[in-house]
């Protein structure tokens, strides 16, 4: 699950012949460089709350020939912190390595109907409940390069990741979920460009800013999300607020933003406060 | 309970040690705190500081941005006001340095405030030395 900072929401919704899903995800956070002296690499960390729900509806055909129904719901949340370093290779553009580990609780109900299953008891139904509780732990390698310029007043931000995703994950209650070593990998490419509003609140400006983003899901499997990219795209105003709490690290821009989602059989929306 | 309270004390006595109020050298002094070496000041080269005491008035301070390739030699000129604190950092803005004006909000959060950028900022090898 990635994480703006800030606080932002998205819903999505994945829409295809045989899946209907809906998908809440949220994200609290805060990340930011801070100077180690005598030294031309900076230090880098994050801290972020993680939230997502997912509504996922699936019709499928059995082994034996029935239709199936599959209903999932999904909850999860999410601690995340992480560390690293920042390159400046010049003035316009930075190498930022950082490892980020995730603890999260993910919750699952289950309906199937359909699909005659005798419980223990030797009861047979053909709609049948399941819960289940997980917990897992994810390491996150990441390589982010930024390369940002000024074109007058207006500022363009291009930056690349890429993240490798390392996840275990342990159930008490359904062995199937205890997982271990999964591998996954995503890239993201984002793009923004600000200028000025011409607005001022307490001496301090107000910028417009527009953003372009993509993220490729490169060894999810279409079944799991329902898709395997996404563009998403909008824009804002973000306050130059330029505070430095706990005297230790600068909070330059805190911002409002909303945008729309698209990719195949998938649409949605997002919005949000942005802090960087 | 009691270690619940002595808890809270500890925390908020220490978010509230967490912004200090500047010192000041003595009356008709401003300080200044970077980031990053200053390495001249008002046309003398000076050892390498991160903070220092200046005189109120116009003042000039060259300080050096490190990068892989390159190092910049930013100089900020200004009229430095008495009681006033400054700050040399890198903001992202259109210089690889900007000057602020420190202020004191409270005990949580300091704001930047009227950022200024260098008069210029010199790509120079040079600089490399003169850090070293």
């Amino acid at each position: 699950m990635s994480t703006t900072p800030g606080l932002e929401g998205a819903v999505l919704t994945v829409d295809s012949d045989d899946r209907h899903s809906e998908q809440l995800r949220g994200s609290l956070g805060f990340s930011a460089e801070f100077t180690i002296r005598d030294h031309v690499f900076n230090g880098y960390w994050g801290l972020a709350i993680v939230g997502g729900d997912l509504d996922d509806n699936i019709r499928l055909v059995a082994d034996t020939g029935e239709q199936v129904k599959l209903g999932v719901t999904r909850t999860l949340y999410g601690l995340r912190g992480s560390f690293g370093l920042s390159f400046p290779v010049n003035q316009y553009f930075k190498i930022r390595p950082y490892l980020s580990l995730m603890v999260s609780d993910l919750k699952t109900e289950t309906v199937v109907e359909g699909l005659a299953i005798t419980d223990s008891s030797g009861v047979t139904s053909t709609v049948n409940y399941f819960t289940s509780r997980a917990q897992m732990a994810s390491g996150i390698g990441t390589l982010e390069a930024l390369y940002s310029r000024w074109y007058g007043d207006n500022r363009l931000e291009l930056s690349a990741f890429y993240n490798l995703i390392y996840t275990d994950s342990f159930s008490e209650d359904n062995p199937v979920l205890n997982v271990n070593n999964e591998v996954n990998h995503t890239v993201q490419f984002k793009s923004r460009y600000t200028g000025p509003t011409g607005l001022v609140s307490e001496g301090r400006p107000w910028r417009w800013q527009a953003y372009a983003n993509y993220t490729k899901f490169i060894s999810h499997n279409n079944r799991s999300l329902g898709y395997t990219g996404l563009f998403d795209f909008g824009g804002g105003l973000e306050w130059e607020m330029n505070i430095k709490p706990l005297d230790w690290f600068g909070w330059q821009m805190l911002g409002l933003r909303a945008g729309i989602i698209y990719g195949d059989n998938v649409d949605g929306y997002k919005f949000g406060l942005t802090a960087r | 309970m009691r270690r619940r309270i002595t808890l809270y004390i500890f925390i908020s006595m220490l978010l509230s040690a967490c912004v200090q109020a500047p010192v000041f050298k003595e009356e008709g002094y401003a300080l200044i705190k970077s980031n990053y070496p200053i390495v001249r000041l008002n046309g003398d080269e000076i050892e390498p500081s991160y903070k220092l005491d200046i005189a109120a008035g116009e003042s000039t301070v060259v300080i050096i941005y490190d990068s892989y390739q390159y190092d910049y030699i930013c100089t900020f000129n200004w009229v430095a006001e008495a009681a006033t604190a400054y700050e040399v950092t890198d903001q992202e803005r259109s210089y690889p340095l900007t000057l602020y004006r420190w202020v004191k909000k409270n005990s949580l959060w300091a704001i930047r405030m009227d950022p200024l950028d260098p008069l210029q900022c010199t790509r120079d090898q040079i600089a490399k030395e003169i850090n070293n």
